[in-house]
């Protein structure tokens, strides 16, 4: 008894959100993305700089020296992890550095490191797509869109969250494992209530979060898992709960 | 045309790749070896270009094939159907005269047959590419995903503080005597007032079922 809901866009349009991060950084590739792809770009808190595409795929932005450098191995890893936790499908798109005005622009040193990057990145399953300016890279958010729109996977629910409960519903749903912000707010316009949500079957929950049959029962589960006392009780002093 | 034969599945070892017999001479190749990458001869690859250890082939699309049109777009579909098991990578050389077409063969390669594109400047940073995906299989990848089997109590105890009014203390209290969020979400304001308040014991079951407005 789930009814899905209309997308917000109009006809022919993409819905695109962005982490509120991505807005110092990224005025000119949304002005790019509204104004000549017509998309519907929906500013959100995500948990991270990254941009959501469609119910299933999320897309960094990083700059080619960004992922060449060493230093940032560590926490690209972290990001591309926990994005694989939350979404079928990760795509990065890399771009070409700007370069400054009056500066000569240097070519881009290739290290044996970057290589190594990109063949894990590769190995793991995520997309990699090469940008050279910033308009390019909202021509091609603005093309994962439509694509995965036309895989049945395009975000189609409204995007304003209003009121003061379903604000926290979002909230609640956000703090289910493995569900992305689409899920949740998926979850919050589909089901009826929290409680509607909480006793629906896993077809009800694939349905109704638009998600994979797999993420739907990991949220069945984890809905009806019995907290061992034990635990709870040690964690009580601050043994295992921070 | 050319008859297709089915290609040949094999998996080179460790440290090796299997190169197709028309890279025998070429100075991708030479670099290869350079980078103690050993080579094994094959004729009978398909259209792939090259078989690495790590069950991906490699087909490369030089900055001549690009400028010279179309074949290249056949060949390259020519190579998405072949139904390998193997992941499917194109090399594409982007240089100051194919730069014009890269993003047109980007969305081919990308958009339309879902391959995995790398650019690369030519021959010798192909190589290096090559020789690193070679090399990599013996070391763990960064970023592959570790499968964490991260304890469930306290995201169970995380979400039920998200109740409004109910904090660390009250949370661990509802879960002593409710322990899933759904026996939580089903208990009644009568259940629950043994252990809360009567107007936080109303406060949390309606907070469950309340209406999402927008809700159907």
């Amino acid at each position: 008894d789930v009814s899905v809901t209309e997308s917000p866009a109009p006809p022919g349009s993409v819905c695109i959100l962005v982490d509120t991060r991505c807005i110092s950084s990224g005025v000119e590739l949304m002005t790019c993305l509204r104004q000549r792809h017509r998309a519907t770009v929906h500013v959100c808190s995500l948990d991270g700089s990254y941009f959501i595409v469609s119910n299933r795929m999320a897309v960094e932005r990083h700059s080619q020296s960004d992922l060449a450098a060493i230093q940032n191995r560590k926490r690209l890893a972290e990001r591309v992890n926990s994005l694989q936790g939350l979404f079928e499908r990760i795509c990065l798109i890399v771009e070409k550095d700007r370069t400054k005005p009056g500066e000569t622009s240097r070519p881009f040193q290739r290290t044996r490191y970057y290589d190594s990057t990109l063949a894990g990145l590769v190995r793991t399953g995520v997309r990699l797509l090469w940008s050279h300016s910033t308009e390019e890279s909202a021509g091609l958010l603005a093309d994962l869109a439509r694509l995965e729109h036309r895989k049945g996977q395009g975000i189609a629910v409204p995007l304003e969250v209003k009121g003061q409960h379903m604000q926290q519903a979002l909230q609640m749903y956000l703090s289910l494992p493995s569900v992305n912000y689409v899920h949740a707010l998926n979850m919050s316009q589909n089901f009826r209530s929290i409680a509607h949500l909480i006793n629906s079957s896993i077809e009800d929950i694939e349905k109704g979060g638009c998600m994979s049959r797999s993420r739907a029962e990991a949220i069945y589960r984890f809905l009806r898992y019995s907290c061992d006392s034990f635990l709870m009780n040690t964690s009580k002093t601050g043994k295992i709960c921070q | 045309m050319e008859a297709e034969t089915a290609p040949l599945n094999a998996v080179p070892p460790y440290g090796h790749v299997v190169s197709s017999d028309k890279w025998r001479n070429s100075s991708l190749i030479h670099s290869l070896k350079g980078g103690g990458v050993k080579i094994l001869y094959e004729n009978e690859l398909g259209v792939a270009d090259f078989h690495l250890p790590n069950r991906s082939c490699v087909l490369y699309v030089s900055e001549y094939d690009i400028i010279a049109g179309n074949g290249y777009k056949r060949k390259l579909v020519r190579y998405r159907n072949v139904g390998t098991s193997f992941q499917q990578l194109v090399l594409v050389e982007n240089t100051r005269l194919s730069e014009q077409y890269f993003s047109a063969v980007q969305k081919f390669v990308v958009f339309d047959l879902g391959l995995t594109l790398l650019p690369v400047s030519g021959q010798t940073e192909a190589s290096q590419l090559i020789s690193q995906i070679v090399h990599g299989e013996g070391r763990e990848n960064p970023f592959r995903r570790s499968s964490s089997s991260r304890l469930l109590d306290p995201q169970v105890l995380a979400l039920v503080q998200q109740i409004p009014g109910v904090g660390k203390v009250k949370a661990l209290t509802l879960l002593q005597h409710f322990p899933s969020i759904q026996q939580l979400c089903n208990a009644s304001p009568v259940d629950l007032e043994p252990f809360m308040g009567q107007a936080v014991a109303q406060q949390i079951h309606s907070f469950f079922h309340k209406s999402t407005a927008a809700g159907p």
